[in-house]
């Protein structure tokens, strides 16, 4: 067999057990464990698509909030229009890339550190208004009532069957954005990402990719934020703060972003851990913070380097060395 | 010295970790039925005080029912057991704990503190018939079969206070209210204490209704006391400390009410007992001679008081007896219904038109408000600070003035922007 072949045998049983894993794994839980599965799942969503908007070497602190804007969206139309999840969850997108398309024209101004500040302030400003505006949004106590159907007898309030639901919608959504970082325009967010002014001088807008990774981003964040309340059943502006945000970079940079998995160990590894240390919630921050500094310090490409660093040290391959969002 | 809620956070920290765990009570009689009872509720984080004295009190009464053989629920003989789950007041959490509970601790009953967190975990919790109990009424929805106040009704009871306020100090005709501006907590007592003060004739000068990013609160209690109020009202505050020592500096002579005054002695510390006595609240400390009285519906207030600040010296806070008091009205009801089954107990419950209410006076309402007779409203202690002490001044009826003047109490919430059904 070619290597070719052995190549692509190999990348079809690791898929077909990975399927199995996650089709089987929520018969093997214990019932509250099944709901944080089917968070875990949710935040695959909100880490990948997040790693989409970093792809043109910006990072943003308004990602939280977005997952805001698509569980407003889809509790709103599904208290006021009593539309059904299958409905909600695409208007809860198209709310959230429509907030983007509109935040791109003040954010995209800046780069950098000051388009981070300038999205954690923007974030702050709708998350005032959902507090504030306390007849539409519910200020501090949110909203409540958007629940997860009873289709054909099954109800999707339980875990297995909402579960299965969130898997299909995320492995689409997953698909989609695998896709697209594949595709020229994931290739051409990279080129501005690691030569912005060479890109431009060949007559690529970086403002204009940008602009689509963040509105992109912003839609699967806000689909995942429609899955979210679904399953919760109410929505508070607490849900969606900067320690929130935290996390996610937190699940981004332990798990590494230079590949498409990096975010997915991460949030998996994390919140396994997380639910072991549950116990010990005072000093949770304390442990985040010293996870994160020591992966920070020993394993800077996170934790997706780690198989590469193995190869390296047995002589089957070379050591994982490039820096991240270095530009070069 | 007393204790802050920063303090407390601190110092119980170990309980916390202990109490999550879930470790029940351990004085059973061998091979006895145990009940189990759970509590669903912040015991870490800025809500622990609302949370984890509640299970010490708890844990007290059952260690008290279990030395004495248990309770007799259909002629059978129960032990109870506690089991906690610390949901730090976050939604999801909130959601796993009280899932687990149910399906794998298989709990008869939930307590909760109230808020979003009850809200998120109600509609599972109807789907399977999950009797719930919450501090605050505000939470009853027309859709909350299961979801009972049957001790606080925050913040209906406020009403009593300011009613009696008046009364006893007819010279104050005006008021500032200065909360924080949460719906679950600030902007229901805002709007409850405003309708308090219309009915009772007090001028409302100004309000300010806070975030809760406000660190420093000079300006803020200047700015209000510049309209030269002879009420200051903090409504239900996360900041009591804070205030009152502002109040404190700046010379503040009026009269204080406020929905309680958590850890009032380290308020004392801070500025003096002289200026904190005849401070008005609503939250008794059990010690009071005055729960003895008759038609009190909690038993023995002040051997619990005593056993309680023997295992917790600095924990007594407002919910350190509500919690104890919804578990003891449950399973009155279970005894009633002869069994454990929550629609039975609810059933059982709400069968009685005047039900047991820990101050007396007792009746199912909120249909009105909020859509459901699932609240118990009945007569409520107005507490005031003498001697650096909570004492028991009155039991005013909140059922005497919710039946004249509902009417006020919705035009205000709907002012604020919150839920009615009217």
């Amino acid at each position: 067999m070619s290597d070719q072949g052995r190549f692509n045998l190999r990348h079809a049983a690791l898929g077909a057990a990975l399927l199995v894993i996650v089709v089987s794994v929520p018969h093997f839980l214990k019932f509250h464990h099944q709901d944080l599965l089917i968070f875990l799942t949710i935040n695959v969503l909100v880490v990948c698509s997040y790693r989409l908007v970093t792809l043109t070497g910006e990072w943003s602190l308004i990602h939280a909030v977005m997952l805001g804007v698509g569980a407003y969206a889809a509790t709103l139309s599904h208290n006021h229009l009593g539309l059904e999840i299958w409905f909600t969850l695409p208007l809860a997108g198209l709310t959230g890339a429509l907030v983007a398309a509109l935040l791109c024209f003040p954010l995209l101004r800046m780069t950098q550190f000051y388009f981070l500040i300038g999205s954690f302030a923007a974030g702050e400003a709708i998350r005032l208004i959902w507090v504030e505006w306390v007849s539409v949004f519910g200020g501090t106590s949110g909203l409540r009532g958007v629940e997860a159907p009873v289709v054909w007898g099954i109800d999707f309030l339980d875990p297995i069957p909402y579960y299965y639901f969130c898997l299909a919608v995320v492995t689409l959504c997953l698909l989609i954005l695998y896709r697209i970082e594949n595709s020229r325009i994931g290739l051409t967010l990279h080129a501005i990402h690691w030569k912005a002014a060479l890109a431009e001088s060949v007559g690529v807008d970086a403002w204009k990719y940008r602009a689509l990774a963040f509105i992109i981003g912003s839609f699967f964040a806000a689909i995942a934020g429609g899955l979210k309340i679904h399953y919760l059943g109410s929505v508070t502006p607490n849900q969606f703060t900067i320690g929130f945000m935290v996390f996610i970079l937190i699940w981004v940079i332990v798990g590494g972003y230079n590949k498409f998995y990096g975010p997915i160990i991460g949030v998996v590894v994390l919140t396994i851990f997380d639910e072991s240390i549950r116990e010990f919630e005072i000093v949770r921050p304390a442990i985040y913070g010293g996870m994160l500094i020591l992966s920070i310090l020993f394993l800077p490409l996170g934790l997706e380097s780690i198989p590469s660093k193995f190869r390296s040290w047995f002589g089957a391959g070379s050591t994982p060395s490039e820096p991240p969002l270095t530009d070069r | 010295m007393g204790i802050s809620r920063r303090d407390f956070v601190r110092t119980t920290a170990a309980g916390a970790v202990i109490a999550s765990t879930g470790l029940p009570s351990r004085v059973f009689a061998a091979g006895q039925k145990t009940i189990k009872v759970g509590m669903n509720i912040p015991m870490t984080g800025d809500y622990a005080p609302w949370g984890l004295p509640g299970l010490y009190g708890c844990q007290i009464v059952a260690d008290d029912i279990n030395a004495a053989g248990g309770v007799d629920i259909g002629g059978e003989n129960y032990g109870i057991e506690m089991v906690s789950y610390d949901h730090g007041y976050d939604i999801e959490k909130a959601l796993q704990g009280y899932k687990k509970m149910v399906s794998e601790d298989e709990v008869s009953m939930v307590m909760m503190l109230g808020g979003a967190t009850v809200g998120a975990v109600m509609p599972w919790g109807e789907r399977k018939d999950v009797f719930t109990t919450t501090l605050l009424s505000s939470d009853v929805t027309p859709e909350t079969e299961h979801l009972l106040a049957p001790v606080e009704s925050h913040p209906l009871y406020v009403v009593t206070g300011v009613d009696w306020l008046a009364r006893n100090h007819p010279d104050a005709k005006t008021a500032v209210i200065v909360t924080n501006n949460d719906v679950e907590y600030g902007l229901q007592a805002a709007a409850t204490f405003q309708a308090a003060f219309e009915v009772a004739g007090i001028e409302v000068v100004d309000m300010n209704l806070h975030g809760f990013d406000v660190t420093d609160f000079a300006p803020l209690v200047s700015s209000v006391l510049a309209k030269n109020p002879d009420i200051f009202c903090m409504a239900t505050s996360f900041y009591t400390t804070a205030l009152m020592e502002q109040l404190y500096h700046q010379g503040f002579k009026g009269k204080v009410i406020s929905t309680t005054l958590d850890y009032h002695e380290e308020v004392i510390a801070k500025t003096s007992q002289e200026f904190v006595d005849g401070t008005i609240h609503q939250f008794p400390s059990f010690d009071d001679p005055r729960l003895n009285d008759a038609g009190i519906a909690f038993p023995n207030p002040n051997a619990f008081d005593a056993e309680y600040r023997k295992r917790h010296p600095n924990d007594w806070s407002a919910v350190s007896w509500e919690y104890p008091a919804i578990m003891l009205n449950w399973i009155e009801g279970a005894k009633a219904a002869g069994n454990t089954n929550s629609n039975d107990v609810l059933a059982a419950l709400k069968a009685n038109s005047n039900p047991s209410f820990v101050f007396g006076g007792g009746r199912w309402w909120g249909k009105e408000l909020w859509g459901l007779d699932n609240i118990v409203v009945g007569n409520w202690p107005i507490v005031v600070i003498e001697g650096g002490k909570t004492r028991i001044k009155e039991f005013g009826s909140v059922t005497d003035w919710l039946d004249k003047h509902s009417a006020v109490l919705v035009k205000y919430m709907k002012e604020h922007g919150l839920r009615t059904v009217t």
